[in-house]
């Protein structure tokens, strides 16, 4: 059988697979040995399993995503994610439709200390959804609202899906997280814009509060220091040099912990808690790491890589028209499966075709992460949808997608502008 | 049981404090105080593979892995179990055969007599600490299948757990 005859065979088996719940890892792993075994012969094969296995797990690098995971939690059992809101409500909650207003800002604070957009989501659930409700917004605006800001938790750094997508593809992880933030940024001025165009297009849709005095609103703003300093601490640290990815995430982690015990917000359980969420996304992430590595031998001796490149390249769709297609297959396998599972799985695949067509490897970084940000809250199966509703029970799904598409709308066009002004993602790395 | 299967996953949950810890003592130290850690470095990737090789083996047993589920969420509970048991006599395979292929590796890196870089310990130790890990998970993914098979109504989920430490 012909090495292309193989591969399209091991494609098919690793969907056929994971369409049967075998962990995606798992599956990369199953198909991509067997792959090699088939092509080479068993023992090189079985040889590449315990080498390639034990240089990924004690691969240093890869500590970052623990690391950052462990910040988050400790930044989530803290009850920084109260305060944030809190300060951001003080300030904003007297404008129209100001509660979901403040509650992206918040969004985009906690994501600043925490790289997950399903933590992200998870934690506006409990903290800004009653608040919404009890104000009298409606609740597909209110589970929108955090729909969307949750996935700002992979795009303003640190992000985990940052993190992967530079070991991988062997960029600098700092300048991705660097490059990360003004698109960030744009992502909750353009969330804010959205929601005071939908204040004005329907009066009475979304009340506005009660301006807070300024003597509430400076005490608020206190409370908020510990995010603004681990985020200082970590991004500063990493943007001025003085520290690698994996360092800056010790240190972030480190950083968090302090400052909870300092301000008797992290409990002796609540430790325990966020130690063991870690070890769960961490090795449930690594499975994912080991099998995309083992899968890698098998696109290397398939020359799946460079077939693949060839095939768009020669489309005569000119570069944009090839990153369109790119772009359309993230939003389709985005309604199949996890983030950073996507990420891990077609990256080695792709991204000869990017570095082939002479885009930016750190833009597309950002453009990657920003079309995974909407396979988190599109329809059928957007994860953050779901997030949702497993905290918000009685909350529909359809009601969920309902108050999101208008950020849908507006991450669309975010992205075409990202796509056509790539400066917006690369200026600020360029200063590093 | 679920006593042993809940101590593997504390194990890996302290392995990585204990990284977390290196990094940041050796961080500050060398920052603030201009001293190195001997081994620091050497010491966080090996911790770290322990901690992952303990925390699949948790991860397994509790069926946390990160899955598709399109199919799974619109069958009925039957097909469920068995689509569940299908999924876990593969992973059973996998780890089985990664964890005859890392032997090999713990004892060739034994027979390379493989050292620390700064302190000159043998690596091979902590590879076979992070080896016992994966032959746990062997063990636990059978103990899962078994019990997918014969007593579902012992499969804890994982939020009973962390339920379970607040």
């Amino acid at each position: 059988m012909s090495a292309d005859a193989v591969a399209v065979i091991g494609f098919v088996s690793l969907f056929v697979l994971m369409l049967l719940r075998v962990p995606v890892g798992m599956a990369m792993g199953l198909v991509g040995v067997s792959g090699f075994a088939y092509l080479t012969s068993g023992g090189p094969a079985l040889k590449i399993v315990g080498h390639t296995t034990m240089r990924t797990v004690t691969d240093f690098n890869f500590a970052v995503v623990p690391l950052f995971l462990l910040m988050g939690a400790f930044a989530t059992t803290s009850g920084m994610s109260r305060e944030l809101f809190r300060a951001a409500n003080a300030f904003l909650g007297h404008l129209r439709g100001g509660l979901g207003i403040a509650t992206i800002a918040a969004c985009g604070g906690f994501a600043a200390i925490c790289g997950s957009s399903v933590a992200t989501a998870a934690t506006f659930s409990k903290v800004a959804y009653p608040e919404m409700r009890r104000f009298g917004y409606p609740q597909s605006f209110a589970t929108g609202v955090i729909a969307a800001g949750g996935t700002l938790g992979i795009m303003i750094p640190p992000s985990t899906v940052f993190a992967i997508y530079g070991l991988i593809t062997e960029q600098d992880v700092g300048k991705l997280f660097i490059a990360g933030i003004v698109p960030g940024l744009l992502a909750i001025s353009m969330y804010m814009v959205t929601i005071t165009l939908i204040g004005y297009a329907r009066p009475g849709f979304l009340p506005a509060g009660q301006p807070t005095p300024w003597n509430e609103r400076l005490s608020a703003l206190k409370d908020i220091w510990a995010t603004l300093l681990l985020f200082s601490f970590v991004i500063g640290g990493l943007y001025g040099g003085l520290f690698t990815a994996t360092e800056a995430a010790g240190a972030g982690a480190g950083g968090a912990f302090l400052i909870g015990l300092a301000r008797r917000k992290l409990t002796g359980p609540d430790i325990l808690r966020a130690l063991l969420e870690t070890t769960r996304v961490t090795a449930a992430v690594f499975t994912i790491l080991i099998g995309a590595l083992l899968f890698g031998y098998f696109l290397t001796i398939t020359q799946t890589p460079q077939k693949v490149t060839a095939f768009l390249t020669g489309l005569g769709i000119g570069s944009y028209g090839v990153l369109t297609l790119i772009m359309l297959m993230y939003l389709v396998l985005g309604c199949l499966m996890d983030a950073l599972a996507m990420i891990i799985l077609t990256v080695p695949i792709i991204f000869p075709v990017i570095k082939e067509l002479g885009f930016d490897p750190i833009w597309f970084g950002v453009i990657i992460v920003m079309t995974v940000e909407l396979g988190l809250i599109h329809p059928p199966v957007g994860m953050n949808i779901f997030v949702i509703k497993s905290v918000i029970e009685d909350a529909k799904i359809s009601t969920i997608f309902y108050g999101v598409m208008p950020f849908i709308v507006t991450d669309i066009l975010r992205l075409i502008i990202l796509i056509a002004f790539p400066i917006i993602a690369l200026w600020l790395p360029s200063r590093m | 049981m679920d006593r042993f299967i809940d101590s593997i996953e504390w194990i890996a949950a302290i392995f990585v404090g204990v990284v977390a810890a290196d990094v940041f003592i050796s961080i500050t130290l060398r920052y603030f105080f201009g001293i190195q850690i001997p081994d620091a470095y050497d010491f966080g990737q090996l911790l770290l593979g322990i901690l992952i090789f303990w925390g699949i083996a948790a991860t397994s047993y509790r069926g946390t892995h990160i899955t598709v589920d399109l199919v799974y969420a619109n069958i009925p509970p039957a097909w469920q179990r068995a689509m569940d048991v299908f999924a876990t006599l593969v992973l059973l395979f996998v780890v089985s055969v990664q964890t005859y292929t890392l032997f090999d590796k713990v004892v060739a890196t034994r027979e390379a007599n493989l050292q620390t870089f700064d302190l000159r310990l043998p690596v091979w130790p902590f590879f076979a600490l992070a080896w016992i890990g994966d032959l746990a998970a062997v063990l636990l993914i059978a103990v899962r299948t078994y019990r997918l098979i014969f007593h579902p109504e012992l499969m804890r989920k994982p939020d009973e757990l962390t339920r379970a430490v607040e």
